[in-house]
């Protein structure tokens, strides 16, 4: 134990160590009712205090064996904490325990970016995800909510489950629980079936059917943070899991399983007719491109170094996703067809959504250029040709709704009786935070600079 | 200095929408094209004698090769100043009507990224500026062209980005495979070379081919471009039929045959075939149609098969004579549109069968079509004829047979455009005709149409100033 404890600074948990105080206190504590608007500063507060001590972390190898900080790790917590701050701004509720949960489920993404072993991957996973359900659950529309927290509760039960059996598989071929690759058909089939665990979670076709649900019936706000902070998680655990033996059978699937999730996902948003769900739709196909880049990443070797270009689409998706669900939140349109004329009701937002669509679509200098650009390039690097030409049918086929979107906003005539509806206004607070993600979104696609940077971020 | 001559229209852009409503957008935005095309005129002064390949400029390298660099020679230069001009042109065209900041602004950013793609010399930027074309467009298409817009909006947005997919993942394959073969990365075009021979060769260049043959655009991928042309305002024509297409061949000349020289010889009777069908189908068409607008921008499938024809024999005739139709083309099919977007304008109507006999209503009318008309035919004496020929020569010197297509096709030229210019013009007056509405040329028209006439007739008579100045920037593809 002496031993153990002199090995162990724990320096490498400090934000996972902060974010535990933090929901223990809330939860203790509960927030008083009087002054409210002070203690809802908690939740980002402690985002973004998670956020700073990621970036002093370096890297280590803590409790011998569980925790194991790479690149990657304080990569991808910049990454998470980052996410999750445009849902922390916004926290409904009257009482402490969205804060709570959403500081959770922060603390086990961090434990499942840090993890050292399979175990503790296993344990991060479920960390992150228990408190995510019952957010959904806590939904503004209590009926669908619930439902739909039902569904996410079995879809995501399922991917656990059949992670942790995989993993039995793994520790049965292999005898250890390390990150160590193990040869034979029982270690295959464990990787397999914990990387379908993992394509569960990211909402690959075909395990995606829970996602359109989930999203659409989620509050907007929620809905961006399960698509970015928990999606980025998620793609890390694939990572982890590709990374154990990228030649094995599963790994070489990848790029395709990611094609093919990206064409499905598009070709379904484009007759979507409710814009949470067509956006739910959108973040399946633009999940299909990272895992094309994950494929193509474990192909060629799964360098840490190597992943900046996931590392790029992640980040650039954090701003595009948020601010198209935040979009949703501030006008509190719901259906299509309610989009329609926008740009002459309120100018401003349309402006604003056009460019988070034209950033989701990818149309150059935006940031969701640079990041399909990048993943493309990854994959012909990885000779997945196939896999690209299905990611390059898909993000044409996602500018048939995106543009169609903002064809609606500006070229279309308004019908009279939406002519005469008045744009609701949204809290000034919220649009602020939209223009925030909107304006990277806008001009991050000028900076491939970024690429040696994050580069650097993930192999230092 | 060749940074500001895209950044500034951009610039410009942005200060006539944030200045709207304050300042006259017009006129604001008219100063800012002026401005361009003067700098642009002052280009080689400003390069001295050490040549127009002094005026480089490159940035540091930012990541995997990526390097934000610009550069001019001859070929480049002449498609800076017919963007710089066309643009002051189209925004003369539209000066009597009432538009929003936002349409005078599209322009200058539709001019920026047109600039743009001619000055750079890094892949990445290229593609970049290559994309950032669409944007402006389809705003301009889709907000102020004629009934059909948002669809002619949205089709040519798809189309093309559907070639821009290709021609992205051919990019990216390119530098990959310079990368395997030189383990150097880079994305500068004048360096990127590919397989010499190979499969994966032949494919990557046809996926080059196909991104810039939708914006040429190519047989069968030039489906877009009657509607678009159709549906966009006069101006917005003007810059499509006159600048846009000339990215697509401009990206083979600087991007496709220099990367993949054997390639494409070795394919040379396929697109060769191609391009005599654009010009014969694109005839054809032509002829077929009633709609004035309609019939032009087939004409414009036709001309640039001649472009594509001239390029792809990569003898010195067939390269300056097909770049320089590119100059050609822009001038007299820009001037036709500008002569139909007039008539549009008065009579609201843009039939063969709406008007007739305006020669005896407005003379100069009349000269100033037929000048465009003649141009765009290939008559001798006129711009049209020098590029034709030259382009046909070249191709004669290697594949007589395609030469020969490329006659019938400029005989099928005179088969659509005469009958149009009788029709309007010379024929009687039918039933349901406005030409009781159509008025002369007013001074502002009769300039713009008196400076494109005199530039067509100096290109027709004295040729060699700017073929000396394309032959020395395409020395590079001959064989």
């Amino acid at each position: 134990m002496a031993q153990f404890l002199a090995q162990t600074s724990l320096s490498g948990l400090a934000p996972e160590l902060a974010l535990a105080a933090l929901v223990c206190a809330t939860l203790m504590a509960g927030l008083p009712a009087s002054g409210r608007r002070y203690w809802k500063l908690i939740g980002p507060l402690g985002a973004l205090c998670a956020f700073a001590l990621a970036l002093t972390t370096v890297p280590a190898v803590e409790a011998p064996g569980l925790i194991r900080v790479d690149g990657l790790s304080i990569g991808w917590q910049l990454l998470i904490f980052l996410a999750a701050v445009p849902f922390a701004l916004l926290l409904r509720g009257e009482d402490e325990v969205p804060t709570a949960l959403m500081l959770g489920s922060l603390l086990g993404m961090g434990l499942l970016a840090s993890a050292g072993n399979l175990l503790m991957l296993f344990i991060g996973l479920e960390f992150m995800s228990l408190p995510a359900y019952l957010l959904v659950a806590r939904g503004a529309r209590r009926a669908p909510a619930r439902e739909a927290a039902m569904k996410y509760f079995f879809a995501g039960g399922t991917g656990g489950s059949l992670f942790l059996f995989g993993l039995a598989l793994y520790y049965a071929a292999g005898r250890t629980l390390a990150f160590s690759a193990s040869t034979g058909p029982m270690a295959e089939a464990g990787l397999a079936l914990m990387g379908v665990g993992a394509l569960f979670k990211v909402g690959a076709f075909p395990f995606h059917f829970w996602l359109p649900d989930v999203y659409e019936s989620a509050d907007p706000e929620l809905a961006g943070f399960l698509s970015t902070s928990m999606k980025a998680a998620a793609v890390l655990l694939l990572m982890r899991v590709a990374a154990l033996s990228p030649h094995s059978g599963f790994v070489r699937c990848l790029p395709w399983v990611g094609g093919v999730t990206a064409l499905f996902g598009a070709l379904l948003a484009l007759r979507q007719q409710r814009l949470q769900r067509l956006l739910a739709y959108s973040s399946i196909s633009h999940a299909g491109n990272v895992i094309l880049g994950v494929g193509a990443w474990a192909a060629l070797g799964a360098v840490p170094g190597e992943a900046s270009s996931i590392y790029y689409y992640l980040a650039a998706y954090l701003f595009m996703s948020n601010g198209a669900f935040l979009f949703l939140r501030q006008t509190g349109l719901r259906e299509r067809c309610e989009v329609t004329g926008l740009s002459r009701r309120d100018a401003p937002g349309a402006l604003l959504f056009a460019v988070l669509l034209l950033a989701l679509g990818g149309i150059p200098p935006t940031a969701g250029f640079l990041a399909k650009l990048l993943i493309f390039w990854e994959a012909i690097k990885a000779a997945a040709y196939g896999p690209v030409i299905l990611a390059g049918a898909a993000a044409l086929a996602s500018l048939g709704y995106y543009l169609g979107l903002v064809r609606q906003m500006y070229l279309d005539e308004p019908l009279p009786a939406q002519a005469a509806a008045p744009a609701r206004p949204g809290d000034r607070f919220g649009s602020i935070i939209l223009a925030a993600c909107a304006a990277p979104a806008a001009v991050l696609g000028l900076a491939p600079w970024l690429i040696g940077v994050f580069s650097r971020l993930l192999s230092p | 200095m060749l940074s500001a001559i895209w950044a500034i229209p951009a610039a410009g852009g942005l200060l006539v929408l944030a200045a709207a409503g304050r300042w006259p957008a017009k006129r604001l935005a008219l100063a800012v094209a002026v401005c361009v095309f003067a700098l642009s005129l002052a280009l080689p002064w400003a390069a001295g004698p050490e040549g127009l390949s002094s005026l480089a400029q490159a940035g540091p390298l930012w990541a995997y090769g990526i390097r934000y660099s610009v550069g001019l020679d001859g070929l480049s230069l002449v498609l800076v100043w017919l963007t710089a001009f066309l643009t002051v042109v189209s925004l003369l065209s539209a000066w009597k009507q009432e538009l929003s900041a936002g349409f005078w602004a599209s322009f200058l950013f539709l001019e920026a990224a047109c600039l743009g793609v001619f000055l750079v010399r890094d892949l990445f930027f290229f593609y970049i500026f290559w994309e950032a074309v669409l944007v402006p467009m389809f705003f301009i298409i889709g907000l102020w062209g004629s009934e059909n817009r948002r669809h002619a909006a949205m089709k040519f947005f798809l189309f093309t980005f559907f070639g821009s997919v290709f021609l992205l993942l051919g990019i990216l394959a390119l530098v990959t495979m310079h990368h395997s073969a030189t383990g150097l990365w880079t994305w500068d075009m004048a360096v990127l070379r590919g397989p010499s021979s190979g499969r994966a060769a032949v494919v990557v260049f046809l996926a080059l081919v196909v991104g810039f043959g939708v914006k040429i655009p190519l047989f069968p991928l030039h489906t877009w471009l009657p509607d678009a042309h159709t549906e966009a305002p006069a101006a917005g024509s003007i810059m499509l039929a006159g600048v846009l297409l000339k990215l697509g061949v401009y990206g083979l000349l600087r991007v496709a045959l220099p990367a993949f020289p054997e390639v494409s010889w070795s394919l040379l009777p396929w697109l060769g075939l191609i391009a005599a069908i654009n010009m014969i189908y694109g005839a054809l068409c032509s002829m077929a149609q009633g709609d004035l607008k309609r019939l032009v921008a087939y004409s414009s499938v036709a001309h640039l098969g001649f472009c594509v024809m001239g390029i792809l024999s990569r003898t010195p005739e067939g390269l300056a004579g097909g770049s320089l139709q590119l100059l050609n083309h822009g001038l007299s099919t820009g001037a036709l549109f500008l002569l139909v977007g007039c008539l549009y304008e008065r009579g609201h109507k843009r039939g063969l069968s709406d008007f007739g006999g305006l020669f005896a209503k407005a003379p100069w009318f009349t000269f100033f079509f037929g000048v465009a008309v003649f141009a765009s035919i290939g008559l001798p004496g006129l711009n049209g004829f020098v590029g034709e020929f030259m382009s046909l020569a070249g191709m004669a010197r290697v594949l007589p047979i395609l030469a020969i297509a490329g006659v019938v096709g400029v005989t099928l030229a005179a088969g659509y455009a005469l009958p149009a210019y009788q029709a309007v013009f010379w024929a009687d007056p039918g039933p349901g005709s406005v030409s009781a509405k159509v008025t002369e040329l007013d001074w502002r028209e009769k300039s713009l149409m008196w400076t494109l006439t005199l530039l067509m007739l100096w290109i027709g008579l004295f040729p060699g100033t700017l073929l000396s100045l394309l032959d020395s920037s395409l020395r590079g593809l001959l064989l």
